[in-house]
């Protein structure tokens, strides 16, 4: 997903620079399990790997996650999508946006791309029936545009999945 | 050593003959390594370890997995280096030639703990606390707000390894060039520092003689122990952490201006003069902060 507001990012600050330095190293030593950083030079996007967990309902299935970070990470939460085709799951719509709460009302500095993975990964091991989001059609024509999931309004149904 | 037996024999007088003899190989097996060798034997014999002094004092745990299968079948086993060893085995192994074979194998890794030494102690190495002797890789600050992480091949620490450049684009594609260009004049003889300066051409900063009892404590939201150095930033440029959330099971620590950077950027946060009230995002206590006017 290209989206407008991608090509138009400012560049990484100082601060997020440097943090992003750190995160990278910790992910290298210490990788959330299931999870596989896309070696690239590029620190304002990361392209992981998702390996869907042994025993669920994604088990054996591959995804992956793009990594947006805005200049001022981590003040604001990155822009978390999936690379469609997107897992099929009851907050996950087909245009790959997540909805999940700590990647917008609820982000904090103390969270990291591993913690965020690990969020991730325990939402799609708690699915228990592989659908779409009700109004999944409304919602991706909503983004035809390219509008990033960070201008949604997001509504959070439950904590279930 | 008693208490087991009895255990045993509570388990039922089937398990008892198995578990009685198996108990007997193991612990003739350990005696075989020697009892002063031991750290910990599980209380089921599921595991044992044991500790190996290597030739520079270096000491390293070796854990050795054994299920029901041994001796027939070879234990699995684990220990903190780079790359693990083949197990040999055959019908009449026991446990000392696990410990044999795994002091054969850290003598192979000698040359490869003391380059990434050599490294550790010529450069300025990030996040030196949370390296193991498995690590192969270094992130090495070489100034400029850059870093590279050196792969450091473990059966060839010498030889020129795999480099990834952090920083500025700009700064990263001018030093990247260097090293393709230059890769050539790499040396196995020579150590690091002076194969890192021959290839981007210029000195990398040692390391930071920080004193042990005042080493300086990373911010909880920038990860970095001192605020970049910019004029924006007024008299606290470049200064060290100011903030410390007074919940005590908390504790963590801030640059007060990254704290009140993320206070003002979410909508619950109230101020009063010039003191932002929020939350502690690491604990959610309530935190107070004094915000800097910048110019």
């Amino acid at each position: 997903m290209t989206s407008p507001s991608a090509s138009s990012r400012k560049a990484l600050s100082k601060i997020a620079t440097n943090r992003l330095q750190k995160e990278l190293m910790e992910w290298q030593v210490n990788p959330p399990a299931g999870f596989k950083h896309k070696v690239t030079d590029n620190l304002q996007r990361w392209i992981i790997e998702v390996n869907g967990a042994p025993g669920t309902l994604y088990a054996n299935e591959v995804f992956q996650l793009q990594v947006d970070f805005p200049e001022h990470y981590p003040m604001e939460a990155p822009q978390v999508v999936f690379i469609p085709p997107a897992p099929l799951h009851p907050h996950i719509y087909s245009n790959g946006h997540i909805c999940l709460d700590i990647l917008y009302d609820s982000w904090s500095p103390a969270m990291t791309v591993s913690s965020v993975c690990i969020s991730i990964v325990s939402m799609l091991s708690s699915s228990t029936s592989k659908q779409r989001p009700a109004d999944d059609e409304r919602y991706v024509k909503n983004c035809r545009n390219g509008r990033s999931p960070k201008e949604t309004r997001w509504w959070f149904h439950d904590d279930k999945v | 050593m008693l208490f087991k037996f009895v255990d045993f024999i509570v388990d039922g007088s089937m398990n008892m003959a198995v578990s009685s003899s198996f108990s007997r190989t193991i612990y003739s097996e350990i005696e075989e390594v020697g009892w002063e060798h031991l750290v910990k034997l599980a209380e089921d014999l599921s595991f044992v370890t044991f500790r190996v002094v290597d030739k520079k004092e270096r000491v390293h745990v070796l854990e050795i997995i054994l299920d029901k299968s041994y001796p027939n079948c070879p234990p699995s086993v684990s220990a903190d280096v780079p790359y693990l060893f083949n197990l040999e085995w055959s019908a009449n192994s026991r446990l000392n030639d696990v410990v044999k074979q795994f002091r054969e194998h850290l003598e192979k890794l000698q040359h490869f703990w003391s380059a990434v030494e050599d490294i550790d102690q010529s450069l300025w190495v990030f996040d030196s606390a949370q390296l193991h002797r498995a690590t192969s890789l270094r992130r090495i600050n070489i100034g400029n707000d850059c870093s590279i992480i050196l792969f450091i091949r473990a059966n060839e620490p010498r030889s020129l390894p795999e480099c990834r450049f952090l920083g500025s684009d700009k700064y990263v594609n001018m030093l990247r060039d260097k090293w393709r260009r230059n890769s050539d004049k790499w040396s196995k003889d020579k150590l690091f520092g002076e194969n890192l300066a021959n290839l981007l051409e210029f000195q990398l900063p040692g390391p930071p003689g920080v004193e042990k009892n005042d080493q300086p404590i990373e911010c909880g939201i920038c990860y970095s122990q001192f605020l970049p150095v910019d004029d924006e930033l007024g008299p606290k440029s470049g200064g060290r952490t100011d903030y410390t959330c007074e919940n005590s099971t908390c504790s963590k620590a801030f640059h007060s201006v990254c704290l009140g950077d993320w206070l003002r950027s979410i909508t619950t946060t109230r101020q009063s003069f010039d003191v932002l009230f929020g939350n502690c995002p690491y604990c959610s206590q309530p935190v107070a902060v004094k915000i800097s006017t910048r110019k």
